[in-house]
């Protein structure tokens, strides 16, 4: 995951003498021994725990069997895979998967970035903390009690219902989960519900990064609020968006499990059973391990391929913008 | 600088490889115990710090039901009794989280613990070969009480490769003794409903609804729910099985049993199903449904049924114990609540169905207890099981101790004081062990009776039944003309292969009931809430959606085992 402005220098730096390439690499080694041996218990982490696994993947080209050794199991091509995308319950899941994904991603990003930007208007200290920990006190609250909270508010005597049809805009009451296709929309909003305030915490830091004489200079040229807000607040946290919009679109086939899984029902499914719970239904409880291994690879490929284009349009866009 | 920097690193490195050693060191001690059984079969100086084999000793259980505590049996009065006369204590633990994933970890692992109850995993541990075969203790001299308990029922407790690996739960011991409670399937129905209209006899479904629409008709204001339903996760067979019930069939699972050609049928998607579903949907029309029920979990539902306003659903008495309960102390608090009570009713279709609510003499197969072939000392597990059928241990497990927890009259019969059944709450109840040796371990079924006619059980013992009664519950009795609830209900036929859901499946039957329970979860919300007028298409889409499974192949399977259960049973 090179952050593209942070691989400019060292690129720059190693390219431009091919010759002394290597005797360079290790005297820059060796000056940043310190970090270097940091980071080793990291990455060995992260090879133990991430990369040694994948080789567990071999089962999705068995037909696993629980109790038996790996190397006894019978070996059958790609018939998992051929077994999942023959499925149609399985390229519904991946659709919703990727529809509550987008929404989870471009809600999350403009409703963060809007509180972070008005959070930052604000003058009132007082008032800014408390509206900042009321918005961030939902992330804590786990889901199993939240969608309880959701269910209670959304069910036919709750009190969205008592609202609408006090106002008369409903005759008879709404059940909310009920109505498939209203789950992405009940979803979006308790992403954004739980999460906004969370997810503002990284930009307002971004924003008190930025150099104050910035806003000076654009004050002396005549700038009202929503011009230095547009000119100088937003380009400044610009690279933070940047890079955690591609590290999003890594996790793009991953929707999450626990609000589909606890607000999801029998009137609901075709919109809210994503591949998280494809897997649980049809692979793990069923002891089919090998097709839950198959559509945690078809999973991770496709992430890893989203990943990879959208940093590398992230590095050509950058560079247009640098240059 | 330098110096601090490698300080840090020092630092961080130490605690790296001391993550590192605590990680492998925890693989060799839980590898330890895997690698003795072949040593220890003797039992005797297999590990170091025991020599005798009559030494205390500590066996790990693990028990595949979530929302019990976690307990060293010798912590409990009955434990600790236990363990002066054997010298075992077992460390039970429960499931937290999925059923599924556990089994599949420890089989995957080979992480077993010395005793194991998988519930539904448990085709999964004996393919795997996680259990030891029990043939030679069954029918064995050295064991004279699992010879007495077990013996009888050796056929049926064998497996398809010709070994048995499980104690199953619900053998019967002694004459047969009914349970005068409703914990099974029924109709329930507010108890002020009843007295409001002078006790009237249900039977018919319409007759029950009809009821309950007259009750609500007179009572405009109460904001009263008429009829709910439980569609919770796995819990949703409650829904389900509803059209099997009304039919007068047993729950035999996803199958309902010809008597006399011993064919097993489905019932979704029938002309049953079809009746069931078109008169929730005119109730829905009415605005009598709790249309939230399809949307609401466990705890919603739990929690609708103490709030009052609910007149009728169908469940397992077991299902709703939670509820019940708290609306029975409330009684015993208050008699005014009392009316707020439910009242079991065996209601069918037509006036000469006969229902057969009750359960019938029933095996159930697929739920037992198993010795993981990761058990340290196997055969001191089995003397210790031995032990437990002892009908003096039998006494102790449910009765508890003379004189603490019940008293024997002049004629021999056990009983209890009121003093003692008032001071029996949950805690007592935790803390004595009766909710630690309930279920989970060999045991004689609940329906068993001692040697001298008592019931083994003592809620199934007609004078704790009667000493439990309020006199509310004398009067609705008496109303009805009965002396316990389980009378108002028709007696069980036989059906040796009861219940069907008890016949282990394989891969392709548990398929087919994962797909059908989605098809169900799909269109049975929409065939109740729907108009009226637009019931016949939704019904002809989910039918069509269901005849898309392999039916056929299902029943044929159904079919076969249910008749070995019957050649098994008739060659015994």
């Amino acid at each position: 995951m090179e952050h593209p402005l942070m691989l400019k220098p060292t690129s720059a730096a190693t390219v431009d003498t091919k010759t002394g390439g290597l005797k360079r690499f290790f005297r820059l080694l060796w000056k940043q021994r310190a970090l270097v041996l940091m980071s080793v218990p990291f990455v060995l982490w992260l090879f133990l725990f991430r990369y040694v696994p994948l080789w567990g993947w071999i089962i999705s080209f068995q037909d696993y069997q629980l109790g038996k050794g790996l190397w006894d199991q019978e070996w059958v091509g790609f018939k998992q895979f051929e077994a999942l995308f023959n499925e149609p319950r399985f390229w519904r899941a991946l659709r919703n998967t990727i529809v509550m994904s987008f929404i989870n991603l471009v809600l999350g990003f403009t409703t963060a970035i809007t509180l972070a930007l008005l959070l930052n208007e604000l003058r009132q200290i007082v008032f800014k903390r408390v509206v900042q920990t009321i918005s961030y006190l939902p992330h804590f609250i786990s889901w199993v009690v939240a969608a309880g909270i959701i269910q209670v508010t959304l069910a036919p005597d709750g009190i969205v219902n008592e609202l609408l049809l006090r106002l008369g805009l409903i005759k008879d009451e709404l059940l909310f989960l009920g109505i498939g296709e209203w789950f992405w929309g009940i979803y979006g909003v308790s992403i954004v519900w739980k999460d906004v305030g969370w997810n503002a915490i990284i930009y307002l830091a971004a924003i008190a990064m930025i150099d104050p004489s910035l806003y000076e200079a654009a004050e002396m040229d005549g700038a009202n609020r929503f011009r230095k807000m547009w000119h100088v607040t937003l380009p400044g946290i610009r690279p933070v968006i940047v890079v955690l919009l591609i590290l999003n679109i890594g996790y793009l086939l991953e929707s999450g499990f626990e609000p589909q899984f606890l607000l999801g029902n029998g009137m609901n499914m075709r919109y809210s059973e994503n591949i998280d719970i494809f897997v649980l239904k049809y692979g793990i409880q069923l002891f089919n391990f090998s097709l839950a291994v198959a559509a945690g690879m078809f999973r991770t490929v496709v992430s890893v391929i989203l990943l990879v284009i959208a940093n590398s349009i992230a590095r050509r866009l950058n560079e247009t913008r640098l240059y | 600088m330098v110096r601090r920097w490698l300080v840090a690193m020092t630092a961080v490195v130490m605690v790296f490889a001391l993550v590192l050693a605590a990680c492998s060191g925890k693989k060799e001690s839980s590898s330890q115990p895997s690698a003795s059984p072949s040593a220890s079969t003797g039992g005797q100086s297999s590990s170091s710090d025991q020599s005798g084999s009559r030494d205390k000793v500590t066996f790990r259980m693990f028990v595949a039901v979530q929302g019990e505590k976690d307990v060293n049996t010798n912590e409990t009065v009955i434990g600790k009794i236990l363990e002066e006369q054997t010298g075992v204590n077992f460390r039970i633990e429960h499931l937290v989280g999925d059923l599924q994933t556990k089994i599949g970890t420890m089989v995957a692992g080979k992480d077993y613990p010395d005793v194991l109850v998988p519930d539904d995993g448990i085709e999964t541990v004996i393919k795997a070969g996680g259990f030891i075969d029990l043939t030679p203790y069954i029918d064995n001299d050295k064991y004279p009480n699992i010879k007495k308990v077990y013996g009888p029922y050796k056929n049926l407790m064998t497996w398809d490769d010709g070994k048995i690996y499980i104690f199953p739960f619900s053998v019967v011991v002694n004459d047969y003794i009914g349970d005068p409670n409703i914990n099974q399937g029924a109709f329930w129905i507010q108890r002020r409903v009843l007295e409001w209209a002078n006790f009237p006899k249900i039977k018919t479904v319409d007759q029950y609804f009809q009821l309950i629409e007259d009750f609500i008709n007179a009572h405009p204001n109460e904001d009263l729910i008429g009829f709910i339903t439980l569609t919770d996760g796995w819990r949703f067979f409650a829904t389900t099985n509803v059209p099997n019930h009304l039919a007068g069939y047993p729950n035999d699972g996803e199958v309902m049993v010809d008597m006399n050609t011993f064919e097993a049928r489905i019932y979704a998607g029938t002309e049953w199903d079809k009746r069931w579903w078109q008169k929730l949907n005119e109730l829905n029309a009415k605005g009598l449904f709790y249309k939230a029920s399809f949307t609401d979990n466990y705890d919603q539902y739990i929690a609708n049924l103490t709030s009052h306003k609910v007149l009728g659903f169908f469940d397992y008495g077991w299902q709703v114990g939670n509820a019940t309960a708290v609306l029975n102390d409330a009684a015993r608090a208050d008699p005014s609540q009392d009316g707020y009570r439910y009242f079991p009713l065996p209601v069918v279709f037509d006036e000469n169905i006969k229902d057969q609510y009750l359960d019938p003499i029933g095996y159930v197969a697929n739920r037992g207890f198993g010795i993981t072939v990761n058990a340290k000392d196997p055969e001191r597990i089995i003397e210790f099981i031995d032990h437990l059928l002892k009908e003096e241990t039998q006494i102790l497990l449910n009765w508890g101790i003379e004189g603490e927890t019940y008293i024997r009259d002049s004629n021999g019969r056990l009983t209890r004081t009121q003093e003692m059944i008032d001071k029996m709450d949950q805690k007592f109840l935790e803390e004595y062990g009766f909710t630690v040796f309930d279920w989970d371990w060999p045991h004689w079924g609940s329906n068993s009776t001692l040697s001298d006619g008592n019931a083994v059980i003592p809620g199934m013992q007609p004078e704790v039944f009667q000493l439990s009664l309020t006199d509310a519950d004398k009067k609705f009795l008496s109303a009805y003309g009965v002396k316990s609830y389980a009378e108002l209900f028709a007696d069980p036929d036989p059906r040796p292969w009861f219940p069907a859901w008890g016949i282990p499946r394989d891969e392709e039957r548990q398929l087919f009931e994962a797909l059908k329970g989605d098809v169900q979860r799909e269109y049975l919300p929409k065939l109740v809430l729907s108009k009226p007028e637009e019931f016949e298409s939704i019904w002809n889409q989910y039918v069509s959606a269901l005849n898309r499974l392999d039916i056929a192949g299902y029943e044929k399977w159904y079919t076969e085992k249910v008749q070995a259960v019957m050649a098994k049973a008739q060659g015994q």
